[in-house]
Order: structure tokens, then sequence, then C-alpha cells
């Protein structure tokens, strides 16, 4: 086992639905300014950087982080990009985690940035259709692109198998009761990009259809900034922690899996999300988790639809599979609850700024370890067609 | 006959060059009209034999793997991962096949999609297969609807006219639209199917109360839409957009005009509308003005009739219109 590693700084900008005033230099910037400030430690300290930045097309060309480097003061030193769709926020963590668990870096900035929004439709003159096309471009380019894949449509696929397994369970009364909640929960997250979109779950109900069976307020909304972490191993942690007086949140268990990207006998079997599983339960036995509905306090979890955030805390064997609904009708994620999922919104309500996602999921899990006083959370992000790659960590807070 | 060749991409997506200023706080802040964009002139390769025989046979072929005899289709690999990369051989399956899973039905589509939506995108399990072919479904019956097309569905593959050795070539439909003969033929052209075409709704001549609520639901559409053209958030959300529409229920006719920002009600017949919704019940509509339901859905569930799908695109608009009046309501 390598040295540990803990979060000692955390920075996020706030998620907006466009930003014309900032490019993502300018954003990049902002969050490795929060972070760094957040530590009290200069940028100079910061061995290496890891950089989470999603989609080529996004930020309109093909190395991104090349000219943020210098500007952020990591001119000279190391600096890596992942990319792994949805997940890359929290890939991202895995690798940097990684680096420092073995002794490479004392240090490292963990940055996740993306402009989404500057893709524009001239023929519908909407921003809109031209960013899930962009996204588009990341589905199988020979068989699947040519004839309308899009993120949305192979999400739904693997929820639509869930429900022909499960038809009792995403009840669409459920379903809008949690988006509801999140929509409560955002209020208390100042940097979201809906903290004060507020809805019923009658309107949740009432909104229009987008791609069957997701609903316009049961999807996560296209969102540019960006979120920045510091990590440390754990001699250099505990000086930092020391220095600005704020408990380190360590990252005690990491896993991923990614699946197979076509479907059939020994391909990906539809009706799971076994990457999910597989990361989690990965990440649990690393951070020696034995019962994670014991241990495990807080969930970040990446919902880029409600049905699939539903699937995922049974991947994540916190409900069972088959009745997921339980989160709600047996209060398990209600206020009070065993639960508390997604306190900053989740992707659906503050934002889903691709690269930048999970990244803001751990900032606000381990600002939620810390504020509520509780030991344990799961953080993931979910990415690729048809929910194919997955990484966890799990954050303790001593 | 000779065709105008048809551009990789069409005009109506490429922008003029050109900028603008958008102000934000007092500050002005440059935008410029601008694109990515690479073209190909992209290899096949290994799948070269794959599209060729969709679209010069009209067959469909698989790779079965020589030591464990699974069939992957379509062929994806040349040697199999799961036998320590044992050669595969190429192999014909079946043209009937069954949904591997419910299938979902897309919407609201990407900007290179939308001529096609609604459409629905599954995965079939094709006779003599392992492995699911993602493939586009239709229905000959209208709109495709959650509930036609589900697990276990048989579906036959079906060839368009003209094919370009694409994926596009091909899509399903459930057999139980088609008869045995069409079933059983191998290579069943698009042409060959009857699609109903769409025929408008006639609506039957009103009553007396017919009109009565006709005009109660005018004077409240009324309202909402010169609402919404006073509703900033809502003017934005058509701006760029034109549509002249033609609105028919049983009570009476009117006409919602969008024109680059401004939405108005207009009580008169159009000529040479955009495209015609009908509506038995005038209610629908002002339900979804009102967001009180989704017009979207009313689409969907047949409430609603619009002349052209590529309209779906204008519905989103107005759902758009009457959620951002919503949300300005909330503060």
């Amino acid at each position: 086992m390598g040295k540990r590693v803990g979060i000692v700084g955390a920075g996020v900008t706030p998620f907006k639905g466009t930003w014309r005033e900032k490019t993502y230099y300018e954003l990049a910037q902002m969050a490795t300014r929060g972070a760094v400030k957040d530590a009290s430690i200069p940028i100079q300290d910061v061995d290496a950087a890891f950089y989470g930045i999603y989609n080529d097309i996004f930020e309109r060309t093909a190395i991104p982080e090349h000219a943020i480097h210098g500007l952020l003061g990591m001119q000279n030193k190391f600096g890596i990009r992942v990319t792994t769709g949805g997940a890359t926020g929290a890939y991202t963590m895995s690798a940097a985690h990684a680096y420092l668990a073995a002794g490479r870096f004392k240090t490292a900035l963990v940055l996740g940035v993306e402009k989404a929004t500057d893709c524009f439709d001239f023929s519908s003159m909407s921003a809109t259709p031209e960013v899930i096309k962009s996204i588009g471009w990341s589905g199988d380019s020979f068989f699947e692109q040519p004839i309308g894949w899009t993120a949305s449509d192979s999400y739904a696929e693997v929820v639509l198998a869930y429900m022909d397994e499960h038809p009792g369970d995403l009840k669409p009364e459920v379903t809008a009761k949690i988006s509801s909640l999140l929509s409560e929960q955002v209020k208390g997250n100042k940097y979201a990009q809906r903290q004060f979109d507020q809805v019923t779950p009658e309107e949740v109900m009432n909104s229009r259809m987008v791609a069957y069976p997701f609903k316009e307020l049961e999807i996560c909304v296209y969102t540019e900034g960006a979120s920045a972490l510091i990590l440390a191993e754990e001699e250099t942690a505990k000086a930092i922690s020391k220095n600005n007086g704020t408990p380190i949140v360590w990252i005690t268990g990491l896993g991923e899996a990614n699946e197979h990207s076509f479907a059939g006998k020994n391909h990906k079997q539809m009706s799971r999300i076994m990457s999910d599983h597989l990361a989690s339960h990965r990440s649990y036995e690393m951070a020696g988790i034995e019962d994670p509905k014991k241990s495990i306090d807080i969930v970040e979890l990446h919902d880029a639809f409600v049905h699939q955030l539903e699937i995922t805390m049974a991947e994540f064997g916190l409900v069972p599979l088959g009745n997921a609904d339980s989160l709600i009708e047996d209060g398990l994620m209600m206020p009070g609850g065993e639960y508390v999922v997604n306190p900053c919104g989740g992707l659906i309500y503050c934002g889903h700024a691709v690269g930048a996602s999970n990244i803001m999921s751990a900032w606000s899990a381990r600002s939620e370890l810390i504020k509520r006083d509780l030991k344990t959370a799961i953080v993931h992000g979910t990415g690729s067609t048809i929910a194919q790659f997955t990484a966890c960590q799990i954050l303790e807070h001593e | 006959m000779t065709t105008q060749p048809q551009k990789v991409i069409p005009a109506e997506y490429i922008p003029d060059v050109g900028s603008f200023i958008e102000k934000i706080e007092g500050k002005d802040y440059l935008i410029t009209n601008d694109a990515m964009y690479t073209f190909y002139r992209r290899t096949k390769g290994e799948f070269s034999s794959f599209f060729l025989a969709l679209r010069d046979e009209k067959r469909l072929f698989g790779c079965k793997c020589t030591k464990c005899g699974l069939v992957r289709v379509p062929p994806f690999l040349t040697h199999c991962p799961d036998c320590n990369f044992a050669p595969t051989e190429p192999v014909e399956v079946g043209q009937v096949g069954v949904m591997n899973t419910t299938p979902p039905i897309t919407y609201f589509a990407t900007s290179l999609f939308q001529h096609m939506a609604p459409y629905g995108r599954g995965r079939v399990i094709f006779k003599g297969a392992d492995t699911a072919l993602s493939v586009n479904l239709y229905t000959t019956t209208g709109i495709l609807v959650p509930g036609i097309i589900k697990k276990g569905t048989e579906v036959k593959l079906i060839f368009k006219e003209n094919r370009i050795g694409e994926m596009t070539d091909v899509f399903c439909v459930p057999t139980a639209e088609l008869t045995e003969g069409q079933i059983q033929k191998k290579g069943l052209q698009e042409s060959e199917i009857n699609w109903e075409a769409p025929v408008e709704p006639v609506l039957p001549a009103p009553s007396q109360e017919d009109i009565s609520v006709y005009n109660d639901a005018l004077n409240e559409i009324k309202s909402i839409i010169s609402e919404m053209n006073t509703n900033e958030r809502a003017r934005k959300d058509v701006i760029g957009w034109k549509r002249d529409i033609l609105v028919k229920t049983r009570g009476g006719r009117f006409a919602i005009i969008i024109d680059d920002g401004d939405i108005r009600l207009e009580e008169k017949e159009l000529s040479s509308p955009d495209f015609v919704m009908v509506s038995d019940d005038p209610n629908v509509l002002l339900d979804g003005l009102a967001y009180r339901g989704a017009i979207t859905d009313s689409v969907i569930g047949k409430k609603l009739w619009i002349s052209k799908n590529m309209e779906f695109n204008t519905i989103f608009k107005l759902d758009r219109m009457a959620r951002s009046v919503a949300r300005s309501k909330k503060g």
C-alpha cells in the first residue's frame, strides 16, 4: 500500500449556463486561486498538475491543458490530462492519488474545467442542440454516431433495460420527488447554476419528455465552470493542515471500472451499471468498509439523470436492486434519512461542467464532512456510452 | 434526372463570418461566429465487407469466433479477446431479430438529427447472433410512442433505397406491422412497406358549447401569449426563430406568429402556414402554454397533431417559453 493521501484545499468557480465574461483560461485560474488560498500555500509549492477536461470540441482546441499550465504557475512541472467522458473528474482524482501514493510528488493540483455552451446551432439559433451534438461525437463512430447516438439515449437504454427487469421500480412520482428534493438542497450552494430554481414534483411530472423515459427536469444541465483540489501525501498534508487549521479529508479508497461498450452475450449487461458496482465495491475494499449501509454518511454521486441516480445507489449496495424507490418511499435520502445524497444539488441543479463536475462533488463532500462532522463519503463519476465508465473515491474525515 | 450532390455539412448549419457584443453589467464582451471543422476520407478498414454487404447485397454479416463460437453482430473485431485472440470468420445472420431491451425514443435531438426526431434507437439480436446491433427503429403507423417496441419485440431489418455503406442504410420496424411475405423476404426495401401517410384529423362540426369552450380558451391563450411577449426570458427562447402556425380546434381557428423574439396570436386563417396544429380540445394547447403539462407530451400522446414532425423544435420552444414565464413568476 502506498502513502496516505488527503485533500487539503479546494475551490470552485460559480457554475453557470454560460460564462460570457470568462474563457476557460480564467475559469481554470479562478478555481486554482481558490484552492491554493484554501490550502494556504503558494502555487509554487504544488508539484504536479492533473487536468480533467472532457471534450476538445467544447474548448475548441485539441490540447486544452497546454495553454493553462503556465497560466496557473505550473510551468516546468509535471502536467497530464485525463479524459474519460462524464467520469473525467473522478478519474483525474484517481490519477493524482496514484502518483502521490507512489511517492512521485508531495502535492498535486487536480483541476477540472469545461466551457460547453460556446457551441451554438445556427439552424435552430440555440446552444443546446449543438452542445449535445458535440457530446454525440463521443459515441461509437462506425455503428452508432450515424444513427443518432446521444448521451441521453445511451443512458436511457440502460435505465429502460433496468425497468424491463424491475417494472415496479423508478416510478415517475419517485423520480419527480427526487428531482424536487435536489432542487431544495441546492439552495445552500451559492456556486450552483440553479440555486434558486426550486421545482415541485408536479412540475417535474409536467415537464416535457426529452428522450423517453427522461423528462426535462430529471436531466443534468450543461454548465461552464471549474473546480480544483489540492491533494497532498500524509506528512505534507499534516503540515498544511497544521498551518491553515482545516482538517484533512483523507482519500482512503478508490475504485474504477470500464465495461464493454457493446451489448449482448459476454458483453454489457444492459440492465446493470456494473461499472458502478465494481468501482464502488473496489473502493469499499480499499477503505476497509465491510457494510457501506452502515459506513457511508454522504453520497456525492454523478446524477446525469435521476433514474440513473437511483440505479447507482442500488449498485453501490445502499438500496436493493429492484427497490431503489425506497430512497424516497422509506425516506432513506429524505432529510433526516440514512444518507445525505448530493447536498450540493447534484449535477442536475448545481450543474454539469463535465470535467469539473466530479471534482465539484469532491469539493462538496469534503466541506459537508467537515461542516456536519461526519466521517465517510463516497464520490462518484459515471461516463461514456451506456454508463460504461465509473470511478469512485471514499473520503474520510478523522 | 440529375440530382444535386449532397454536402457533408448542409448550408443551414454554416454561419456567416461575424461577431457581436453582449453587454453584461455594463461591460462589453465580444462573441465571434466560429467553427472547428475537419473533413475526412474515413477508412472503414476491416468493416468494409460488412458495410459493402449492406449497401450492395442487402445482407447482414457478423463474425464468429473459431474457438468459442460467439457470433458478434456487427463484426467489430477480427480476433476474439475472450479466447486469447483466436481468429473470427464472417458469418451471415438473419434479418429478423428481437429487441435486446426496450429502446429509448429521442424527442429532443442534436442539431444533426432534428429532422429525424422523434426516433427510436435500440439494440437488436438478429437470428443467429449473440450480440446486439444498434439500429434506428420506426413504426409504419405514425409517430413512434412508448409501448410500440419493447424488450422482446420481434423486428425486421429494412433497407433504404439509396444506400451509401453506413448504418443509416438500414432500420427496423416491428414484424407485427408487416405481412408474412415481407417478413420472410431477404433484403426488404423501404418502398415495399405501406407507410401510413400523416392525415390531418377531421374535426366534427362544433356545437354552441364547443364554441363557448373555444372562446374561453382563446381568451386565456391570448392573455398567456401576450404575457410571453413581454417576458424577457421567454422572448429569448424564440430569438432567431420565425414560424407562422395555424391552430385548428373544434370550436375555431387562430394563428400563432413567432417572429424573432416576438410572439403574438392573430384571429385569422393562414393560407400558407409553416405548419398546422390540430386538437379537438383547445384546452390541450392552453394547458401546455400555461405550464400545466408539456405540449410535447400532448403530441406524443396524440392529443395534439402537428403536420410536420420536424416542428417538434417549435413545440419545444413553446414549452420552454411556458417554463420561462413560470420561472419568472417565482422570482
